[in-house]
């Protein structure tokens, strides 16, 4: 199945929706403008309704340079694209095995598979820790990364991909005496491309924002991941909201900026799951 | 386990009863596991101990987070058994899971901090060090009555508070004014209190605020109130919550939100946070805690607000509830023993260096009523309580203070339920009384632990 | 579906030097690279979740302390639960939550889905505006609601003042705190789901509804008779999806824990965060195992439950 590209319209839109679009959209974003406005107000006016008196860059100077949230942002880019990537090629080999490869057990395989998506993390937390720390894995990079890969909702999706790539192309590889591993390497990974970038950008929005699971197998503050960073700043009794704000604000930026550059590519290669 | 990008996924049926029914039939192997992997061996012996804290180090450092950092390097610069700091963020520390996961899997921290409810769950878990052999009689004898009878248990002695934090109203001097009222006006009965607030109440204030979030900290806030009226959960191991004195605190608090003087919900950290709510203007009254003080002089030095104790009921007395963390020891820990000789040195000192560091933690880097006769001389000595807000809070409202309860959940849940529901549900206090009270019962009639109250 | 390929033809007997291979060879060849394609997420996922669901099921016939004490008590847990009234009242708000927001979900998705499924200027910026909210992190999502639902001084209730309902506190009163949050988790979804079915509605074919319209159907009927039936898997995901979400998603826990506690007085307690309370702040975590796996229990059954009701939606590879 061949993508459609979405600029090419069905029919010219009823006049008044963009117009609405428009709105809806204003409405829908303006809590989060709100956001971006107190952040630049000087503490004290934070709960303020009005408009700011002064505007200040103080908040958003005060968490990039007095406390070390760079490093948060770069323990989240770290973890964030080594699951990604790690996860990816791992889902991809495995959704292949399941759409184009026959063996004994593969219904049970996938089964097996698609029953670990009814469990959350908070469910499993205590006993996930236990094996992290008996495996090694407490308060390392390793620990935030390995545990982070393996979910099924890639395999599924990749899966529902591969089933609809024509045999056609596969059988010519087999015929040139490609064995499995050629095939799945120059073959599918390389038409997998689209639904590949948008099942990254989601990843990497997943693990950017992980809170539980950093916060339980981490210990060491150099190892805190920006959501960690953020809590980090709520007081026990008094928070500082403006820092709070100005902090949760730098970190959404990579997830936007991520997510308008993939959001494109999300829209064609959901399609082609075979949602039908 | 990453969070998920989409949140599930379907499956079918048949997928998922065969994926079930495999994990049914292993997990009847999951028990014996369980228990093996349990945790791991208490040492007794260990060179490095960790102090699980919410307060240092932390990113900014905080004259709070520095004294525990320096807390730690004078200990660690004259001992051979070190140790070591561990920041967790403070809502985290109290109502997350870090601690329970830890617990849970054998890899609680050796020294930690402890409020009077968490008191008996692990005093009946059976993870906390008795401290007495480390505490010299003149340490003990230091401290103020009842401050370590409410962290005893038979006698000996399992936590050392670092502080004392009392509850007061605090109100705001503007708000007064701009009503017309003045010091004459502020309230000293119930029936003041929602007569003033009501005064107060205006397009974008509220006259008066408690705390309305659930959890242990509004069960805190609440119980002034009841011990007003000479009431009490619990008395002599039996149950005694219903009774008129919690009816009538229980109505009080309801009164204020059906008389729409008090708001539902408050800004910022909830009914505690004086910054965001006072400070803000969107309260003129508001009931917090003597840290607050330090929160106003760092975060909105220039808020002009005063204090008085609670308002009390007709022939009722003045109460006001006594909160403040200890350090404890882990029994289970790496060298309980080391922990506890490090507990008493750090907050039981009586040499002169001791003193000056309590004298720190109270009144300089946070603001608090000391535990210790000795450091509260020397803190008057140095005019800390001079004058003021402060001065006021020693003076006349930390004395009438009863300390925190150590209920155990099981208590606290009902009684919780039932200021919820008087407060936000206008569920009749005499019913939620009652049904509070029977469900307490219900509970004592099974329990077995130290003793609650 | 899968195609068979045809099984390669037998040698003849004069063989065939370089290609010489029997279907037996071949099927075990296919099979062992199967097994290595899979065997990184398969020993993954054994490890690092079958293991621990398997431990924490096992848990809950155990009574447990929280120190690493256990003590089996085989089915107590379970008994317990039948006098548990907290957690009959929880599991009704979890049902009336599931039961509001999917639909409210799913109508508003997809009608920001039909606005923005034809191209027009500054589409882009538009889907992504929807889709913002999910992005952000959820401590932000909690303090933007309640500073601007907050009693009296809040935006919304400033909104509200000339209708006179200007000191109706939503998130503070049990009887509008559970409809708020299910707004709020709303606006937190519904850019996720419109990609959704802007996804499933690419797939409807142009030529369809083109010739729908030149056969005279009006919109609506283009609607009812091309796009919703073609539309019917894709309805069927979000709605499964949804659920499973509003039972044991990132909104039934944190983002109700963030704005409201379980309060004001429990009408917000949904069954995830009485487990949570279960688990960490009694310490029981032998009856909160207990509770997931009913929790689970009943989610299986209501997936099962939709899959019969519609048939299935082809998921499936049997």
């Amino acid at each position: 199945m061949k993508t459609r590209g979405n600029s090419t319209p069905a029919r010219p839109p009823r006049s008044y929706f963009p117009i609405l679009a428009h709105v809806l959209a204003l409405l829908a974003v303006a809590p989060l403008l709100w956001v971006l406005v107190s952040v630049l107000k000087p503490a004290e006016d934070v709960f303020s309704f009005s408009w700011p008196s002064t505007w200040t860059l103080d908040n958003l100077q005060y968490v990039l340079l007095k406390i070390p949230l760079p490093r948060f942002l770069l323990n989240s880019a770290l973890v964030a694209v080594v699951v990604t990537v790690v996860a990816l090629f791992f889902h991809s080999m495995a959704a292949y095995a399941l759409a184009r490869l026959r063996f004994p057990g593969r219904g049970i395989i996938f089964s097996g598979i698609m029953s670990t998506l009814l469990v959350s993390l908070p469910v499993i937390l205590v006993p996930l820790f236990l094996v992290a720390k008996q495996l090694g894995l407490l308060d390392s990079y390793a620990g935030l990364i390995v545990p982070s890969i393996f979910h099924a909702f890639g395999i599924f999706l990749l899966r529902q991909y591969y089933l609809n790539i024509p045999r056609e192309l596969e059988e010519a590889a087999d015929l040139d005496g490609c064995g499995y591993w050629r095939r799945y390497w120059s073959v599918i990974l390389p038409l997998s491309r689209p639904v590949l970038a948008s099942l990254s950008v989601l990843f990497f929005l997943a693990n950017w924002n992980a809170f539980l699971w950093p916060l339980t197998i981490t210990r060491n503050p150099d190892l805190r991941v920006i959501q960690l960073g953020i809590a980090g700043m709520q007081g026990q009794y008094a928070s500082a909201w403006n820092l709070i704000l100005a902090a949760a604000v730098i970190a959404a930026i990579p997830t936007v900026v991520v997510f308008v550059a993939g959001q494109k590519r999300l829209v064609d290669a959901m399609k082609t799951t075979g949602l039908k | 386990m990453s969070a998920t990008p989409f949140p599930a996924r379907p499956v079918s049926r048949r997928s998922v009863l065969r994926g079930g029914l495999g994990a049914l039939a292993a997990s009847a192997v999951a028990g014996p596991l369980l228990t093996a992997c349990g945790g791991d061996d208490p040492g007794g012996d260990g060179k490095d101990l960790t102090f699980w804290n919410f307060y240092g180090p932390a990113d900014d450092a905080n004259p709070q987070s520095k004294w525990f950092v320096d807390l730690t390097t004078k200990w660690n610069a004259n001992n051979d058994v070190k140790v070591n700091l561990r920041y967790i963020v403070g809502k985290e520390y109290l109502s997350g899971t870090v601690l329970q996961t830890a617990f849970q899997s054998g890899e609680g921290p050796d020294i930690f901090l402890i409020s009077p409810g968490d008191f008996l769950r692990y005093y009946n878990g059976g993870v906390l060090q008795d401290l007495s052999p480390q505490l010299t009689a003149e340490s003990k004898a230091d401290y103020l009555p009842g401050l370590l009878e409410a962290r005893s248990v038979d006698g000996k002695v399992y936590g050392l508070p670092m502080e004392i934090e009392p509850l007061a109203m605090y109100y705001s001097e503007p708000a007064f004014e701009k009503a017309g009222l003045s010091e004459a006006d502020l309230p000293k009965t119930w029936d003041q209190t929602l007569a003033v607030a009501e005064k107060l109440t205006g397009k974008d204030r509220y006259g008066v605020m408690f705390e309305t979030l659930p959890g242990y900290y509004q069960n805190f806030t609440w119980y002034p109130f009841l011990w007003q009226g000479d009431g009490a959960p619990i008395k002599d191991g039996k149950v005694a919550f219903d009774s008129p004195a919690a009816v009538q605190a229980l109505k009080f608090w309801q009164d204020t939100i059906q008389n729409k003087v008090a708001p539902r919900k408050a800004l910022g950290d909830g009914g505690g946070d004086v910054v965001s709510n006072l400070g803000s203007g969107a309260a003129a009254m508001q009931q917090s805690g003597i840290w607050a003080v330090s929160d106003m002089r760092t975060k909105a030095k220039n808020f002009k607000y005063g204090i008085i104790p609670h308002p009390t009921p007709d022939g009722g007395k003045p109460a006001t509830d006594l909160g403040g963390w200890a350090f404890v020891a882990n029994a289970k820990g790496k060298n309980p023993e080391a922990a506890a000789k490090f507990i008493t040195w750090a907050l039981g000192s009586t040499d002169a260096e001791g003193i000056e560091r309590q004298r720190q933690w109270n009144t300089v880097v946070k603001t608090n009523v000391p535990p210790r006769k000795s450091v509260q001389q020397a803190a008057d000595a140095k005019g800390a309580f001079g004058e003021g807000v402060l001065k006021k809070f020693v003076s006349e409202i930390a004395p009438t203070g009863r300390p925190e309860p150590r209920f155990p959940p099981e208590v606290y849940q009902p009684v919780a339920d039932a200021i919820q529901a008087c407060q936000l549900n206008a569920a009749d206090p005499g019913k939620a009384a009652a049904d509070a009270a029977q469900r307490i019962d219900t509970f004592l009639q099974t329990y077995q632990g130290a003793s609650i109250s | 579906m899968v195609a068979t390929t045809a099984p390669p033809s037998k040698p003849p007997v004069v063989a065939r030097a370089s290609r010489q291979k029997t279907p037996m060879t071949r099927k075990r060849r296919e099979a062992l690279a199967a097994y290595a394609f899979l065997a990184p997420d398969v020993i993954g996922l054994l490890v690092f979740v079958a293991l621990p669901m398997v431990l924490a099921f096992g848990v809950a016939f155990f009574k447990v302390d929280g120190f690493g004490n256990y003590q089996y008590i085989g089915l107590d847990n379970y008994k317990l639960m039948a006098s548990d009234d907290q957690l009959w009242s929880s599991l009704r708000i979890t049902g009336l939550y599931v039961v509001t927001f999917v639909p409210l979900a799913f109508v508003v998705s997809f009608a920001l889905a039909m606005l923005v499924r034809n191209h027009f200027r500054g589409i882009g910026w538009v889907r992504s505006a929807f889709f913002l909210p999910h992005v952000v992190s959820l401590v932000v999502v909690g303090l933007i609601w309640q500073f601007l639902l907050v009693d009296k001084r809040g935006a919304i209730s400033k909104l509200l003042a000339p209708l006179g309902l200007g000191d109706v506190s939503f998130l503070g009163t049990p009887s509008l705190a559970l409809g708020t949050y299910v707004v709020i988790s709303v606006w937190f979804v519904m850019g996720y789901q419109m990609l959704v079915f802007l996804a499933g509605l690419k797939d409807v074919p142009k030529e369809l509804e083109d010739a729908a319209q030149i056969d005279g159907a009006s919109a609506s009927q283009r609607f009812r008779f091309v796009i919703w039936p073609l539309l019917r898997p894709t309805s069927f995901f979000v709605v499964v999806n949804s659920t499973i979400g509003a039972v044991t998603g990132l909104q039934a826990f944190d983002l109700v824990y963030v704005l409201t506690r379980g309060g004001p007085a429990r009408s917000t307690s949904t069954v995830v965060l009485y487990i949570y309370e279960q688990a960490f702040t009694f310490n029981n975590m032998g009856y909160a195992a207990a509770l997931t796996t009913v929790v689970v229990g009943l989610l299986i059954l209501c997936t099962g439950l939709m899959f019969a009701f519609t048939r299935g939606g082809r998921f499936d590879e049997d």
